[in-house]
């Protein structure tokens, strides 16, 4: 049985076609028929589909000739490289996809070593063969460069299916087999949601042993016991099975009501028979935070709830309750990522259906007391007072910017804009570079990416990792509103920056706040001393100027529109300010 | 007492800013109109005195002398109360003697001209047909028929104008003598042209300074301001147009009109066959406690007088501030009140609708 079982991952830059190859996978096994098909199948979640990415692995049990295989799809994208280290520990090999017209990319390269440590067998893939920009020739060179032979590449086009079978048995011939080990039960949890009527359910892979229905287990880590109610596989609809055996990918159903019983990354053991833990993940450390509020605060509860929810299958996200003058009661949440945070607001939206503010999005600097002592801050409204402050240090990232040598100059001009101190560059073939800068990660995580994509095309890939803190000459920028400050705007930046910055943040929220029944000076500060303010004049009108008897229907709904737009806005004070001013401190650059 | 509101939605041509119903004038549908009209009324009429009779439009002069003579006949079914007020709109091309001869027959004691400006640029943005040459000649006519009570439109804030213009175009307003001015700041409203040619509206400021200078002006010229948009002399305010402001009941006849009666605010049809075939109402609803006394304070604070709070409290057997949040608007003198009076400050009342925000729970 264990013989034909085949575990393995497809791993990929975003957007080289990953979920469509495995489309047309699931498609060739026969899994789904053609009027079950829709594109990105794997991706159940409404953001997913919309935005053609990956965020959450997805894993589906696959029939091919006489093998069972279990396809664990990954997400692409930088930020949720946690997930793909997950995928790749509970697989013995992986399928790498380069588009045929791209060629390798920074995260092409990032998920490569991820797959590397993980010892697993790689199959090279040339995707979209079909493009008539398609440069197959320069590809397998590419390919070839980080150690493949051209006799491994498979060529295949997700869309025509070409090739796809040729993949198939490529998986079957060169990935092994699961290693057969002890007798006793030991199953990792790699995932993990809620289901309103089960409760939680584990993803889990059976490493040894088997389990069934019925069994008593215990989750190692936690110590908690259950009985397994319900086995299942994914094919990709929930299949029900009475037992899984060693090499089999499954969920687990127990009636677990609390979400914090359950550990991404704990081993499952039979109770009585428990064994040594398998290894389980490193997890991610959060990079951004960012302050999330309810708009309107009985929601309070519910956004608790919703990101509890949300926890339960993204272990990454982290939050703790945080109260702002301007914003009420809410959560100081950690990120992954930019695109990380993104989500998550949306996923809170949408499937929560609550109305929340987010806060500019912030790192975790570290302040040196003086003395001595030292603090780590991950919102600027716990930076200390700017006497006791002995300096202050910020993380920095080293880059790998991968991007077509004519747009070097325009890559360098932002690195070196965004505080960026050149490293080195290695050119991959005559037309591309690797570009590595060192940079402060607050830069970053403000608009980094999308000046790196406007600015170059959007040629540029990108990739880093964080190399450690630097001492920085950062100060806290302060913005009053009528005379006093809103915590909620506050943020921390370079010193050579702030006023720029500053006056940019004023003019912007002098743009987005409606004038208010008197004069609303908004100012910017760093400490006591001001340094940039404008003036909302008072509003000077704001009236029906005709109103006769059949105006009357219409006065009253123009009225209500107004009181529904004022109650969307937060009052602090006593002025109004709308939801965009919060984000207004993001968008500070021309 | 009730009033009579009766809706004419013929036009000789269209303006660019009328959101009212409306259609280019044709003079079968006209006679045809009139009947529909008159079963209206029969249907709806319930035989009650009326103080104010109001015939607007449109444009009811663009009607023929002999369809005018049949509305003036229809019009006869109504009692009237012997201190009545009789409203009828005119475009300035129609002043003629022998309009005049006829609105004079039929008691028609009040005349409202929609003059909007004397500017020929402001007229062409506005696509009204006169000539501004006209104007003084045609109210001087009226004045000549004996009719002393006579309201003009003038319309500001377009984006044709500047303060130059502006004061200009004022200043010849005031010159007519008339009783009544009614000024209008522009509003761009949907399904208009001047909407669909995506025409903006001027910066507020400068339509902020253009109302202070007219209420300047007026008021030195002897005109009192009593609503957001209206100024009279002593004895000349609109008794019928008060009824809307003093939350009173109404009967709406005629296509699109609106109407309030036995509690129930209804509106009319828009579409001329199916009122042709005898179907008058689109939509009513009876007006909840809740909803009237909002309404009483939307409309009331349009007056400058305000609202008298013992009559509110007879009316609705509750006090005003018991209803609405008003004492954190006294305190902020967004409102005042001043013998049993409870009103907005002329100087806030260009920004009203924020006041009532605050005041409507």
């Amino acid at each position: 049985m264990q013989e034909r079982i085949r575990n393995f991952s497809i791993i990929a830059h975003i957007d080289h076609g990953k979920s469509t190859l495995a489309d047309r996978i699931l498609e060739k096994c026969g899994s789904v028929s053609e009027r079950e098909m829709k594109d990105q199948l794997l991706d159940s979640m409404d953001i997913e589909r919309e935005r053609g990415i990956t965020i959450k692995l997805n894993a589906v049990e696959l029939k091919y000739k006489d093998y069972i295989l279990h396809l664990i799809d990954t997400p692409g994208h930088v930020d949720f490289s946690y997930e793909v280290s997950r995928s790749l520990a509970s697989c013995e090999g992986a399928i790498l996809v380069v588009d045929a017209s791209q060629g390798i990319e920074a995260q092409t390269l990032a998920n490569f070593y991820l797959a590397l440590e993980n010892n697993l067998e790689i199959i090279p893939v040339i995707n979209k063969i079909d493009l008539p920009n398609a440069d197959i020739e320069k590809v397998s060179k590419e390919l070839c460069e980080i150690g493949f032979n051209k006799e491994e590449i498979i060529c295949c086009s997700g869309k025509t299916g070409e090739g796809i079978e040729s993949l198939l048995d490529a998986v079957v011939e060169r990935i092994s087999p699961p290693k057969k080990g002890s007798d006793n039960l030991r199953a990792l949890i790699f995932d993990s949601y809620f289901d309103s009527y089960r409760g939680v359910i584990a993803l889990i892979r059976v490493v040894d042993g088997s389990i069934k229905v019925g069994d008593k287990v215990k989750m190692l880590s936690t110590g908690s016991v259950y009985e397994v109610l319900e086995l299942g596989k994914n094919t990709p609809k929930d299949k029900k099975v009475s037992s899984l055996v060693s090499g089999e990918v499954g969920y687990l159903s127990a009636s677990i009501k609390s979400i914090s019983d359950i550990n991404v990354g704990d081993t499952v053991c039979l109770l009585g028979k428990e064994e040594e833990a398998l290894p389980g993940y490193k997890p991610m450390k959060p990079m951004v935070y960012c302050g999330i509020y309810p708009i309107e605060s009985n929601k309070y509860e519910a956004l608790k709830e919703a990101l509890l929810k949300l926890k339960l299958n993204d272990s990454s996200l982290i939050f703790e309750p945080e109260t702002s003058v301007a914003l009420g009661f809410g959560f100081r949440c950690g990120f992954l990522g930019l695109l990380h945070m993104e989500i998550i607001e949306e996923r809170i939206e949408r499937e929560f259906n609550i109305e929340i503010i987010a806060t500019s999005p912030s790192v975790i600097y570290e302040v040196l007391l003086s003395d001595e002592s030292s603090v780590l801050i991950d919102s600027p409204s716990k930076m200390p007072e700017a006497t006791k402050i002995k300096k202050v240090l910020e993380p920095f990232v080293k880059t790998s910017i991968f991007v077509p040598s004519e747009y070097i100059g325009a890559v360098m001009e932002i690195c070196q804009d965004k505080r960026g101190i050149y490293l080195s560059m290695e050119y991959l073939d005559s037309g591309r570079v690797n570009i590595h800068y060192e940079l402060p990660l607050s830069e970053i995580v403000y608009d980094f990416f999308d000046k790196l994509k406007s600015n170059t095309s959007g040629y540029a890939s990108m990739d880093y990792e964080i190399i450690g803190y630097k001492e920085s000459n950062l100060v806290k920028l302060d913005i009053l509103i009528n005379g006093s400050v809103v915590d909620a705007l506050s943020v921390i930046v370079h010193k050579d920056f702030a006023y720029k910055r500053g006056k940019k943040v004023v003019e912007n929220l002098k743009k987005i706040i409606p004038r208010q029944m008197f004069v609303v000076p908004i100012q910017a500060a760093i400490g006591t001393k001001i340094i940039s303010r404008e003036d909302i004049p008072a509003m000077r009108k704001n009236v029906l100027a005709k109103c006769y008897g059949g105006d009357i229907s219409r006065k009253r709904k123009l009225l209500e529109k107004q009181k529904e737009g004022k109650k969307r806005m937060k009052q602090v004070g006593n002025v109004s300010i709308p939801q965009e001013a919060f984000l207004s401190v993001l968008s500070v650059d021309e | 007492m009730r009033s009579v509101y009766i809706h004419i939605p013929f036009c000789r041509s269209i303006c660019s800013y009328c959101d009212f119903c409306k259609m280019i004038y044709n003079d079968l549908w006209a006679n045809d109109y009139l009947d529909a009209l008159l079963k209206e009324i029969e249907k709806y009429y319930e035989g009650d005195l009326i103080k104010t009779i109001y015939i607007g439009g449109g444009t009811p002069s663009s009607l023929s002398l002999p369809l005018l003579n049949k509305l003036f006949e229809i019009i006869k079914i109504f009692k009237l109360s012997p201190l009545n007020e009789i409203t009828f709109e005119l475009n300035v091309d129609d002043i003629n003697e022998d309009i005049l001869k006829i609105l004079k027959e039929n008691n028609v004691n009040r005349i409202s001209v929609g003059i909007q400006s004397f500017n020929n640029k402001k007229l062409k943005f506005l696509n009204r047909k006169h000539n501004s040459k006209d104007i003084f000649k045609k109210i001087k006519l009226l004045k000549s028929y004996g009719f002393d009570n006579i309201n003009v439109d003038f319309m500001y804030a377009l984006p044709v104008e500047d303060m130059y213009i502006f004061k200009k175009d004022l200043k010849k307003f005031i010159k007519l003598g008339v009783e009544h001015i009614s000024t209008y700041s522009l509003i761009i409203e949907d399904n208009t042209a001047l909407k669909i040619n995506n025409v903006k509206p001027i910066d507020e400021t400068l339509d902020y300074l253009m109302y202070k200078y007219i209420i300047k002006k007026l008021r030195k010229k002897g005109y009192n301001h009593y609503e957001v948009s209206n100024f009279a002399k002593v004895g000349h305010q609109s008794s019928h147009n008060l009824v809307y402001w003093n939350n009173e009941e109404y009967y709406g006849f005629g296509l699109g009109s609106h109407g309030y009666i036995n509690d129930v605010r209804y509106e009319n049809v828009k579409n001329l066959v199916k009122y042709l075939d005898g179907e008058y109402r689109k939509e009513e609803y009876i007006v909840s406690l809740k909803e009237d006394m909002e309404n009483e304070v939307i409309f009331g604070l349009r007056k400058l007088e305000g609202i008298n709070i013992r009559k509110f409290f007879e009316k609705y057997d509750k006090n005003i501030q018991d209803v609405f949040n008003i004492e954190k608007a006294l305190k902020n003198k967004y409102l005042i009140l001043e013998n049993e009076y409870l009103k907005i400050p002329e100087g806030k009342i260009y920004v009203m609708n924020e006041i009532l925000n605050m005041i409507i729970k």
